[in-house]
């Protein structure tokens, strides 16, 4: 799929916003960092980029949005800002009227000739009477190949291989071309900086005087497709976009970006060579697979009852006081599971579904099992066991009973108190931060310790 | 090309080696000093920023302290480059390559380079713009004359073949017309091979420029075996003695298997002296992709970059070295059949400011 592996950056972003606790600058500066090189390597402009960073580290950080209403602010904004870059606003769908020509333009092998076959396939199939004009009247064999390809395509087609004014083509055909519905007419490849090549679309454009001006652009484009579509833009006033070799590896970022910035729709990708490979592009759609939800509110959902306030509140309030018992421990456990497990979790984003393939078979299952334990075991303890869990180390036999009595094994016990511990040494920590006492030593000590070790 | 790049490289070096500058200065102080200057920096703060973030400021200045320590023990009087300075001062750096169109793979290579030499070094005795341009020099490869090289093989091997292989829309034709008119410029006759047999009027573009080109073309018809193209031409060129056969193939998606399988058939059959990829100075991140399939289908030995004229960036040219090790050997600068450019490594370089 396109901008795949954005895709699942930006997924495992949200799944980590949704399940952390606190939103520490760490955890933020990694996600960043993580969409940050997607975006990057999918060529979307690097500007943009920087810019949609700053926008998440100032909410990330900003010390009046509390709790939940971070998360949710957090996701909100990147899927608001994603959809901002990569699509436009205006609507991708192509609405010809009865009669209608579309000129296509674009830089030098973009795929020019090769689309407007398969887009007059695509509506002659649709039952317009569709008829092609070849204008490119400077590469060499430009008229062949539309001729060729209109006779594949089994289309009507009119070229000129003498002449080398396209206007005195056009004019020659006039008439004639009156008598289809959708007349699509082939320029010859320019680059946007040419003024030359620029005056002379613009002379073709004023005598042909099109409903349609669409921009091929290349998939693979890099960080010059901004200028490109700005310049062709500016010039002549562009309709829409139609993105070529959208079946390479590259993930048309560039190109995406460029649309959305200049405001101009994606009408088609084409996915191949051969006449039948081209797609409608439906922005709202794609969006939607990229971010991996059905939509917006349903994610917002998720996040919000994973943590509900009142659980916030009370772990906040343990963090002020610096107390933590297994209560709180067992909360979290809860509000994981209230989650749906973790390959329910997983399958809910899609592209982790994939993700979640490549893990070992068990490994979920064996986590998951783990925590249903830890929830049994803390079920089993009294009121003073759960409170002050420091009493089960001085007595031994306790945890035998509580292992005996939620049946698990004493060894998961003593792992339950470790987590605990780990745990209560992080709040106290914080605790005495918030005091304005740091102990530079220990914080380092419990990063080393926390390290991969404990994760909600 | 290369033009923006100039610019900005020069401006972040400028920045860097100021920047560098005005850290040095405290450094001789005592760290008492520095210290209590610290401590009222942050009371000020203190009063206007919200808990969390003096929080922070507290932690990273703690974070801080035993670095310092260490570091004024072992070398009192000098300033090295830690890894998060050089972390903060490459980020800048890093935009700039980017936005140049270097792709991120690379990026990061430099960034290793770089920060290989630079980490731990004192700040005073570096050179960054020469170790920005060790960095730069290394990825690039200077190629060889390729007419010296042609005509040197040819005293051994007659015919001198080079294929052609690139993704759709790259510029293969336009672009084999373009040596085709430099080799006859040196006095080499040439045949041409319509190996393209795929796309609509590829035979009849390359038909066109033989004509105007005055150099013979085989060709077959569409649909037949892209490779017996090849292969006939080479034997036509044994027959008639021309020196140097240039064979054209189909754009091809690098992540099509079954036409990459074609592309090493034709390559086998062919036996080329040379193999050129074309690739387009306006591609982004997917360059390296191309680049780097299709030098493991038919192990390229030099690229050409087309539209260079286009693009007014060039980083391409820095990933696709990089990724293949390969040498570039032309940038293609236009449509006119002289528009073809020796890359020329020290001119690059040099076009750079560094």
């Amino acid at each position: 799929m396109v901008l795949e592996k954005l895709g699942n950056a930006i997924k495992s972003s949200f799944t980590k916003i949704s399940n952390a606790i606190f939103l520490d600058k760490k955890l933020v500066d990694g996600i960043i960092k993580d969409i940050q090189r997607a975006l990057i390597e999918a060529d979307v402009n690097v500007e943009l980029v920087f810019q949609l960073s700053q926008k998440i580290k100032k909410v990330a950080f900003d010390e009046n949005i509390k709790g939940i209403d971070k998360k949710e602010q957090l996701v909100k904004l990147i899927h608001d800002e994603l959809e901002k870059i990569l699509t436009s606003k205006k609507s991708s769908e192509l609405k010809l009227s009865k009669k209608s020509s579309i000129v296509f333009l674009g830089l030098y092998g973009a795929g020019k000739t090769t689309t407007i076959s398969k887009i007059g396939l695509y509506y002659a199939k649709r039952g317009r009477k569709v008829a092609l004009l070849g204008l490119d009247t400077q590469r060499p064999a430009a008229m062949e190949q539309l001729e060729q390809q209109a006779k594949k395509a089994n289309l009507v087609c009119f070229v000129d291989k003498k002449e080398k004014n396209p206007v005195k083509i056009y004019e020659n055909y006039k008439k004639e071309l009156e008598k289809y519905d959708l007349v699509l007419i082939d320029t010859a490849g320019r680059d946007s900086l040419k003024a030359d090549l620029i005056k002379e679309i613009k002379t073709i454009d004023k005598k042909i005087k099109p409903d349609f001006r669409i921009l091929v652009m290349p998939a693979d484009i890099g960080q010059s497709a901004k200028k490109q579509a700005k310049d062709f833009q500016e010039a002549l006033d562009i309709d829409g976009v139609i993105i070529t070799r959208m079946d390479g590896t590259a993930k048309a970022g560039g190109a995406l970006t460029a649309c959305a910035e200049t405001n101009a729709p994606v009408f088609f990708i084409g996915t191949g060579e051969h006449i039948h490979d081209i797609e409608t592009f439906d922005a709202g759609f794609f969006i939607q697979r990229l971010l991996g939800m059905g939509d917006l509110n349903a994610l917002l959902e998720k996040v919000r009852s994973a943590t509900t306030e009142k659980q916030q509140k009370r772990i906040e309030q343990s963090l002020a006081e610096g107390k933590f018992t297994l209560m709180d421990l067992y909360q979290q456990l809860e509000s994981m599971g209230s989650l749906g497990g973790m390959d329910k979790i997983m399958s809910m984003i899609p592209g982790l579904g994939n993700a979640s393939k490549k893990l070992p078979a068990n490994l979920m299952e064996k986590q998951e099992q783990k925590m249903k334990h830890f929830k049994a075991a803390i079920s089993s303890m009294t009121q003073s066991e759960i409170e002050n869990p420091e009493i089960l180390e001085k007595q031994t036999s306790r945890i035998a009973r509580i292992a005996k009595g939620s049946g698990s094994t004493t060894s998961e016990i003593r792992e339950l108190l470790k987590q605990y511990k780990l745990m209560n040494d992080l709040l106290k920590s914080q605790s005495s931060l918030a005091d304005g006492k740091v102990d530079q030593k220990m914080l380092q000590k419990m990063a080393r310790k926390f390290k991969g070790k404990v994760r909600f | 090309m290369f033009g923006s790049l100039k610019e900005k490289l020069k401006s972040w070096v400028k920045k860097v080696t100021s920047s560098e500058e005005l850290v040095e200065i405290p450094k001789k102080e005592k760290s008492q000093k520095k210290r209590t200057l610290k401590k009222k920096k942050q009371i000020s703060k203190q009063e206007k920023k919200s808990t969390e973030e003096v929080l922070k400021e507290i932690i990273k200045t703690e974070a801080e302290k035993p670095q310092k320590d260490v570091k004024q023990k072992f070398s009192f009087f000098s300033k090295k480059l830690t890894d998060e300075k050089f972390d903060e001062l490459f980020e800048e750096l890093e935009i700039i390559l980017i936005q140049n169109n270097v792709s991120y793979e690379v990026v990061e290579k430099i960034k290793m380079s770089l920060g290989e030499k630079l980490i731990g070094k004192n700040l005073n005795g570096v050179d960054l713009e020469k170790e920005l341009k060790n960095v730069i020099e290394e990825i690039l490869i200077e190629p060889k004359d390729f007419v010296k090289e042609i005509k040197s093989t040819l005293e051994v091997k007659k015919p001198y073949v080079i294929l052609f292989a690139g993704i759709n829309g790259s510029g293969k034709t336009t672009t084999i017309a373009k040596v085709a008119n430099l080799l006859k410029k040196n006095k080499l006759s040439v045949c041409l091979a319509a190996g393209d047999t795929f796309r609509a009027a590829a035979i009849q573009q390359l038909e066109q420029h033989a004509e105007k080109l005055k150099v013979p073309l085989i060709k077959k018809d569409y649909g037949s075996d892209s490779a017996s193209v090849g292969f006939d031409a080479i034997s036509y060129a044994k027959k008639h003695h021309v020196d140097v056969v240039l064979i054209d193939t189909a754009g091809r998606m690098q992540n099509k298997d079954s036409l990459m399988k074609e592309m090493e058939k034709i390559a086998r059959v062919s036996k080329p002296d040379m193999r050129i990829f074309l690739g387009e100075s306006i591609t982004g991140n997917d360059a390296t992709e191309q680049a780097k399939k299709f030098n493991d289908t038919i192990n390229i030995d030099g690229i050409i970059l087309s539209k260079a004229d286009v693009d007014e960036k060039g980083g391409t040219a820095l990933s696709v070295s990089y990724v293949t090790k390969k040498p570039i050997l032309f940038l293609g600068v236009g449509q006119g059949y002289d528009d073809l450019e020796v890359f020329d490594k020290k001119k690059i370089i040099k076009g750079l400011g560094l």
